[in-house]
């Protein structure tokens, strides 16, 4: 994909379902306005993220990847939160020594209440992909 | 190292011959120049015994790599088994201690079952480098010297190789090259640790991404998906490893670059933790492809994130199966920062 | 014309102007290793310096990974015909013989069950191989019914002697292939075929030959399928496929449909009977499920079940699985193994 003026980055969002994604759905329902780009996937809590997940949605297309779960302590599972803290910090850093724009692959902690963070932090990742152009590297044509 | 050999051989022949292991697991003669291949011996087998285990400068191989199949059906399966577990006997410097330690931390290896003779190790020579110095002549004789290596090569020159300048890269910065916690140590000392090797992964850091991934995909070109790097991995023993998964793939069969480059990537970031440098998937990996830079990567960042290294503790948690209130919210994008 | 000299200063014009009518491929040095690639222009830094090189000359008709069809919702695609009138320049005997073994898998004698895409490329091939004047000790290509010098399987052998590069056509392929860039050669002195012969020869005679008879050896091997001795010869293989993708002759394959959402494509790739799940059935049964059976079949297929299928030996003798192999499982010794009993 080569970046024109029409080209729009495709974001794929995993948002764990008792705070991040509660707080997507907070902000659609006060109407706040981020971006169209991103496509959100719901699973029970960050925990369920396996690194493999990231790199598949590069694989398959995706411009930039979020994963967001709840703020550490507040997680609907104790701990799953903070299991996957430390993997995601691991996958960030490895994502980035092999290449991979660190604007790609991006992580936060957002809560159910947190309906204006959670659209600007859509708006900001969005603004970061758009910086950094449409995604070649892991891209698999077929 | 000689003296050593005569050690290790003189007690893997008393624990065969008093049973106290059925299998002993160690390094043979090869068949080709600057090499030497795993030998397994048993109490009756006729042909190889203990007078053929060798220690030199070339038993490069990770030799934990073969443990798991010995120990399969491990309790939490709950299902009878028929003959009890083997007692086998290893041989294991540093790394290969290592190996095993994480090994029995996975429940992979019963450690009350195996018998290890601790060999301080001095480093291994490394056969790719020597070959290429000699620039294609082919090896007719070799021999180790106080101070290296002697080669002959087949139109008759004599060459002289300095040990520390060719020792293999991961035994100079080997942090760990006598083995602790072994059942037997053997004589002699071992190097001095190395630091560790960070260094050069700091210089890597500091590229660009689009150099980063030049140099990534240039190595990765290389790879003809044979897995060897994964089979020669004492750490890397799932039954079903997720690039062969069929069923639903996560990354294709063929030698297309996406795939193999997110082989790589996955591949060594499930060593994290459990890496411990031994270099046996650069030195199995049939066309030369540099591992090194990413494997000592993940190995640096799970130390310098979560403070673990995997040493020769066998009551550590594995970093990633636990987590601490400290860690590092440093990777998060917080919208309101800027 | 049956015989040529080339200025070794040379090759490149040679091979510049075979690129233009067919597509060439010759050994460049690559990222780390000298490979075959395809010549462009002719500038590309071909070099004559090895012994073998790593890969076989079975990717350029046998690609790892090829596409077959490409599909999404409304069609089905075919891929556009490969290219065929192949020049290779610098295999090996070995390399060369083991061609003619894949032609008789992938071609018309195997049943009819012809490969089309093989055997196009294969179509107005021509090897131009280079003998070997120093057999590595890891070699044993006499063993198995090669030669440093043999030409099965060769259009034209090239002998790198001192007044320049000796061709020789083997075949009428050869003989055309020199006719057409005669300009670029000079003639042959008179006794150079003689110190060609020669240097075949004396190549031939330095390798240590193993005691190889084709029936017995195919007797022994299926008498001893249960031996004890198979446990010693396979325990210390990880179960990698080094040894089976560098192998000229292996040509085991899978075919795997790939694709996202409608669109996607049908490939072929090479895989390994080493490999745990190459047997595995779909109810999860695996006939092969020790490392053991895996690498006897590996065995039994090239010094067994072939030679009784096809009539050859499908091992040249390259010597590659034993050079690359992490745990030097060395094929020589299951052949001596098994030829003495």
């Amino acid at each position: 994909m080569e970046k024109t003026e029409s080209w729009q980055p495709k974001i794929v969002a995993f948002l764990c379902n008792w705070c991040s994604y509660a707080g997507a759905d907070l902000a659609g329902v006060s109407r706040l306005q981020y971006g169209p780009n991103v496509r959100i996937i719901r699973v029970p809590c960050s925990a369920r993220i396996n690194p493999q997940f990231i790199i598949k949605a590069l694989q398959n297309g995706a411009d930039g990847v979020l994963v967001s779960g709840c703020h550490p302590g507040d997680c609907h599972y104790i701990s799953g939160n903070l299991v996957a803290r430390r993997k995601f910090a691991l996958t960030k850093k490895f994502m980035e020594y092999f290449g991979i724009e660190p604007e790609r692959v991006q992580f936060s902690w957002v809560s159910a209440s947190e309906g204006g963070r959670f659209a600007a932090l859509m708006n900001r990742v969005i603004d970061d992909v758009k910086k950094v152009g449409p995604a070649t590297k892991l891209v698999k044509e077929l | 190292m000689k003296a050593v050999e005569t050690e290790v051989r003189n007690k893997a022949k008393e624990l065969l011959e008093k049973g106290e292991v059925d299998l002993f697991i160690g390094y043979g003669k090869a068949t080709i120049p600057l090499k030497s291949r795993p030998i397994f011996i048993a109490k009756d087998s006729a042909e190889e015994g203990p007078d053929d285990l060798v220690w030199d400068s070339f038993c490069s191989n990770n030799l934990a790599a073969y443990l798991q199949k010995y120990f399969e059906n491990q309790p939490n399966r709950r299902k009878k088994r028929e003959t009890p577990y083997p007692k086998i006997g290893m041989m294991a410097k540093g790394c290969d201690m290592r190996s095993v330690v994480a090994l029995v931390k996975e429940n992979q290896v019963i450690r009350e079952n195996m018998v290890i003779l601790g060999l301080p190790c001095t480093g291994m020579i490394d056969r790719r480098k020597v070959l290429e110095a000699l620039e294609g002549q082919e090896v007719t004789e070799y021999r180790e010297t106080e101070k290296g290596l002697e080669v002959t090569t087949r139109d008759g020159k004599s060459h002289s190789f300095d040990r520390e300048e060719y020792l293999q890269p991961a035994c100079k910065e080997c942090r760990f090259p006598v083995p602790e916690g072994t059942d037997f140590m053997m004589p002699g000392d071992g190097r001095k640790p190395g630091d560790g090797g960070y260094a050069r992964i700091k210089e890597f850091e500091q590229k660009s991404s689009d150099e980063k991934w030049e140099y990534f995909k240039t190595e990765m070109s290389k790879c003809i998906r044979c897995n060897a790097c994964r089979q020669a991995c004492p750490t890397c023993w799932c039954k079903e490893c997720f690039a062969d998964h069929t069923d639903l793939k996560w990354i294709g069969v063929g030698t297309d670059l996406s795939d193999t480059m997110i082989f790589q990537i996955i591949r060594i970031f499930h060593q994290a933790g459990r890496c411990v440098e031994c270099d046996a998937c650069y030195n199995a990996c049939p066309m030369g492809i540099d591992l090194r830079t990413y494997t000592k990567k993940i190995v640096k960042d799970t130390q310098e994130l979560f403070d673990f290294i995997p040493d020769f503790n066998t009551e550590s948690t594995p970093p990633l199966s636990t987590f601490s209130e400290q860690d590092t919210d440093g990777f998060i994008t917080d919208p309101e920062e800027h | 014309m049956k015989q040529a000299l080339l200025d070794k200063k040379d090759i490149g014009k040679l091979l510049k102007s075979a690129a233009v009518d067919s597509p060439v491929y010759a050994p460049v040095m690559g990222n780390s290793e000298i490979e075959f690639t395809r010549i462009a222009d002719g500038s590309e830094a071909v070099s004559l310096e090895y012994s073998n090189l790593k890969l076989s000359p079975k990717g350029i008709f046998f690609p790892q990974t090829e596409t077959l069809l490409t599909f999404d919702f409304d069609a089905v695609e075919d891929v556009p015909e490969p290219e065929s009138g192949i020049v290779v320049f610098g295999s090996r005997p070995c390399d060369a013989l083991s061609l003619l073994y894949l032609d008789k898998v992938f071609g018309p004698e195997n049943k009819g069950y012809d490969d089309p895409y093989y055997m196009k490329r294969r179509e107005d091939s021509v090897m131009i191989s280079l003998a070997c004047s120093e057999p590595c000790r890891t070699c044993f290509c006499t063993s198995v019914g090669g030669g440093p010098a043999d030409r099965k399987g060769s259009d034209i052998l090239m002998f790198d002697l001192d007044e320049g590069i000796f061709f020789r056509a083997e075949t009428g392929k050869g003989e055309a292939f020199l006719e057409k860039y005669s300009s670029l050669f000079g003639e042959p002195g008179a006794d150079t075929e003689k110190k060609a012969d020669e240097q075949g020869n004396e190549a031939a005679l330095s390798m240590e030959t193993l005691p190889v008879d084709k029936e017995a050896l195919k007797k022994h091997l299926d008498d001893g399928f249960e031996d004890p001795v198979w446990e010693k010869l396979t325990q210390n293989c990880i179960g990698c496929g080094a040894c089976t993708y560098l192998c000229p002759t292996c040509y085991c394959f899978d075919i795997s449909d790939e694709q996202r959402m409608y669109k996607g494509k049908r490939i072929r790739t090479w895989d390994a009977c080493q490999f745990p799940q190459f047997t595995k059935h779909a109810s999860g049964h695996n006939p092969r499920n020790t490392k053991l059976e895996r690498l006897r079949q590996r065995f039994m297929h090239k010094f067994s079940y072939l030679p009784e299928n096809m009539g050859e030996i499908y091992c040249v003798g390259c010597g590659r699985c034993v050079t690359n192999c992490p745990v030097n499982i060395d094929i020589r010794e299951v052949i001596e193994t098994f030829a003495k009993k």
